[in-house]
């Protein structure tokens, strides 16, 4: 396990990437109509709250993984079926990113390609790069986050030059009162994205730095928080509430409006580039997330189960559900009942037992 | 054993990657099987199992450039027509030799009679379908059906919708009050509460033989396309035309004009002529009491003159400070026109509406439903601040001197 160090920067452009994800181009929030933007602000807030929870727990263990350190405060066989579901967790979370990702190429550009053959190239590249170990994912991150960043600015200046943002559209703000907002943001928008950082526990442990690892993650999450607020303001502003509402991928259509004299057009294409990152590195880390729990757990290598993980997570990601609609559905869903389950109250037992214990007993060296 | 595995492996992995490659190649269309099309007209067709009548411009990619051209048209229009627009494209693929591209329509034209019918059905497909972008313009073609604005030769350019977009771009930016209006300005403009969206009219002027080439051999060509006045909607229903003077209002309330010309009387068949330029457009609305809601326009622009055929001492600042009083008078003459033209057609397509529910949206919600009624009857103010800032290359005219 620990004979591998992940530098901070790796793992702030991980974070970010992460973060960005798939929640970059669906519509986020929208639950707070024009509000959705400072939903997400809220949102990221209150996942920094539980993120600092989840560093509490690495500045204990600093050398285990979340599924190391519950057997260690539940006891070996509650401990270890609560590891199982934390498995089972990553697992279902890679799968429905998958789906998400592959359904939403299909949407956008490929209408006739299979989804499975999609979700296979996506998941093969993805294994491909976790069978050459998790620093290469990191190292990996740094340089497609440079690349979706000048992305992004090159989208946004562009949009700025276009004309197409009408600053009037977000107005007035908190039409029907703060509620919808505080709803949104309890329903989805702790949890996706900002919840989903409990994988990170699992990845942690391989931080080269325990002091400032933790900071350096959550500022990638601040910082992701902004650019996701950010762009869902830019979406509202060009294209309104209501279609940004009644898209699935709204940034498609708002970068379609981008047209500099003729000449800088149909610059969409970005976008369906910008998913595809943002869908690997998503997958990637519950994909591996989920393997460092079955190592640690069964003591089995962590390049034998690579491939066989990749099959069960390929086949999730396609029988969890018939269509998209069904599929968002029950994303829907899980965020405010499954998720929090495991994202907010089972650390909150890790956390308290480790107080009480750390408290009661005499502080041990190292 | 050992060598004998390795070669299975080192011969089946390139056959596994050929294939995984190849799976790239599941939705190619190659570029010699596709057909560009440029343009949409939209006509009502006679009866409901064929509603909708699609007539799609084609471009001849051989007879735009390439040795390969016959001298023939270089754009062809299909019909094809069904109960759904869908269905409409799907039947004129019977016709065409190649697949129909839908990423690069420049124009969708809509018939004066499908308008005025309604045309919130025939939206959704250019929002949903994921080859079509947004920046399509929208025409209505006014008096017309539309397959004419497709089938009309025109001099600039060998694709006759490309030409409509340049002669769009160019009047918004000289003379103007029409502007582009996309695809997603007409659905945010349908869903505008007690109002509609506004867009372009499009005709064709001059008679027949507009679809050959032969109609341009002329110095004055048989048929030209031209853009016309706007098409004022309630909801998703024509209700009528802007021209003149309520067009230019129009088109200064939604703060969409580049620069226009402004001509102002100053004596019987006197005139002063500006350029008016840099618009700076705010509505407010004041709604405390949202029954009674007091909208005022404030409006700041500049203005450079251009035609002073008189006796006026254009070097005395009063004499221009005037002149700017009577541009200012000239230009609330025009909202006025522009406002009670709304409320004639009682849609609020200029959205006053928003402007209350910016404001007061609690007392929006009261009022949302009769909004109607409060639109016909509030009050209205106009604040317009123009600066002459210039007199260009002269001051005083030439007949300055003949006075004296």
């Amino acid at each position: 396990m620990g004979n591998i160090k992940i530098g901070l920067l790796q793992f702030f452009t991980l974070t970010v990437l992460f973060e960005l994800g798939t929640a970059l181009v669906v519509n986020l929030g929208m639950e707070s109509d024009k509000d959705a933007w400072i939903s997400i602000l809220l949102g990221n807030l209150m996942g920094l709250i539980v993120f600092a929870g989840y560093a509490y727990l690495y500045k204990k263990f600093p050398n285990l993984p979340l599924t190391a350190y519950i057997r260690q405060l539940f006891g070996k066989y509650v401990g270890s079926v609560i590891s199982i579901a934390y498995i089972v967790l990553f697992l279902n979370l890679a799968g429905r990113d998958l789906r998400d990702g592959g359904s939403m190429l299909v949407m956008a550009t490929m209408h006739r390609t299979p989804l499975f053959i999609i979700s296979m190239l996506m998941i093969l590249s993805s294994a491909y790069v976790l069978h050459k170990g998790v620093e290469v994912l990191t190292r990996t991150s740094l340089v497609f986050a440079v690349l979706v960043i000048l992305i992004g600015l090159f989208c946004s200046s562009m949009l700025m030059f276009s004309g197409s943002i009408n600053l009037n559209r977000l107005l007035p703000v908190f039409e029907n009162g703060i509620n919808p907002v505080l709803s949104s943001v309890l329903h989805q928008n702790y949890m996706f994205p900002f919840g989903e950082m409990i994988c990170f526990t699992m990845l942690m442990p391989y931080l080269n730095n325990v002091k400032k690892g933790p900071w350096v993650i959550a500022a990638g999450m601040f910082v992701s928080g902004i650019l996701l607020s950010l762009t869902m303001v830019l979406n509202i502003s060009v294209l309104g509430t209501d279609i940004v509402k009644r898209s699935p991928l709204p940034l498609m259509p708002t970068i379609s409006k981008i047209s500099i004299s003729d000449f800088i057009q149909r610059v969409d294409i970005l976008i369906v580039m910008v998913l595809i990152i943002g869908v690997f590195f998503k997958l990637s880390v519950f994909f591996a997330a989920a393997l460092i729990g079955i190592s640690e757990l069964f003591k089995i290598p962590y390049r034998r189960m690579v491939y066989p993980v990749a099959l069960i997570i390929l086949f999730s990601s396609i029988l969890n559900a018939r269509s998209f609609t069904e599929h968002i559905e029950e994303g829907g869903k899980l965020l405010y009942t499954v998720f929090p389950f495991f994202m907010v109250l089972i650390p909150l037992l890790l956390i308290i037992i480790t107080a009480i214990r750390s408290h009661s007993s005499p502080p041990r060296s190292g | 054993m050992q060598s004998k595995r390795l070669f299975f492996i080192g011969s089946l992995l390139p056959c596994l990657m050929i294939i995984l490659s190849l799976t790239g190649c599941w939705d190619s269309v190659e570029l010699n099987r596709r057909a560009i099309v440029s343009g949409v007209a939209i006509d009502r067709g006679p009866t409901d199992e064929e509603k909708y009548v699609l007539s799609f411009q084609v471009i001849i990619a051989d007879e735009i450039s390439g040795e390969n051209a016959r001298g023939a048209s270089p754009v062809v229009v299909y019909k094809g027509s069904g109960r759904t627009m869908f269905e409409a494209l799907a039947n004129a693929s019977r016709q065409t030799a190649r697949f129909l591209s839908l990423g690069h329509i420049r124009v969708i034209i809509i018939s004066e009679k499908f308008a005025r019918e309604g045309i919130k059905d025939m939206m959704d497909v250019f929002e949903r379908e994921s080859e079509t972008r947004l920046s399509s313009y929208i025409f209505i073609s006014k008096g017309q059906p539309a397959i004419e604005s497709l089938t009309t030769m025109t001099a600039f350019g060998k694709i006759p919708a490309n030409d409509l977009v340049e002669k769009l771009q160019t009047t918004s930016k000289q003379y103007g009050y029409n502007y582009r209006m996309e695809v997603d300005d007409i659905v945010r403009g349908i869903q505008l509460p007690g109002g509609g969206p506004i867009v372009n009219g499009v005709m064709v002027i001059g008679g027949d033989q507009q679809g050959s080439n032969d109609s341009l051999k002329d110095i004055k060509p048989k048929a030209i396309l031209r853009v016309t006045d706007l098409a004022a909607f309630k909801e998703d229903k024509l209700k009528g035309w802007l021209q003149g003077d309520e067009a230019v209002g129009t088109s200064l309330i939604k703060n969409e004009i580049t620069q226009i010309p402004e001509v102002v009387s100053i004596g019987e068949n006197e005139y002063v002529s500006f350029i008016v330029y840099l618009s700076q457009v705010h509505i407010h609305a004041e709604a405390k009491d949202p029954e009674h809601p007091i909208i005022t326009i404030y409006i700041s622009e500049q203005a450079g003159l251009e035609e002073s055929p008189n006796a006026l001492d254009l070097t005395d600042p009063k004499v221009v400070n005037n002149l700017s009083e009577l541009l200012e008078q000239n230009i609330k003459d025009k909202l006025h026109a522009a406002v009670s033209a709304a409320r004639s057609l009682k849609s609020d397509y200029l959205g006053f509406g928003e402007a209350v529910e910016r404001e007061n949206p609690r007392g929006w919600k009261q009022v949302k439903d009769h909004w109607d009624s409060i639109f016909a009857t509030c009050e209205i103010k106009f604040d317009v601040d123009i600066v002459v800032r210039h007199t260009d290359m002269r001051n005083n005219s030439f007949q300055f001197n003949n006075i004296r």
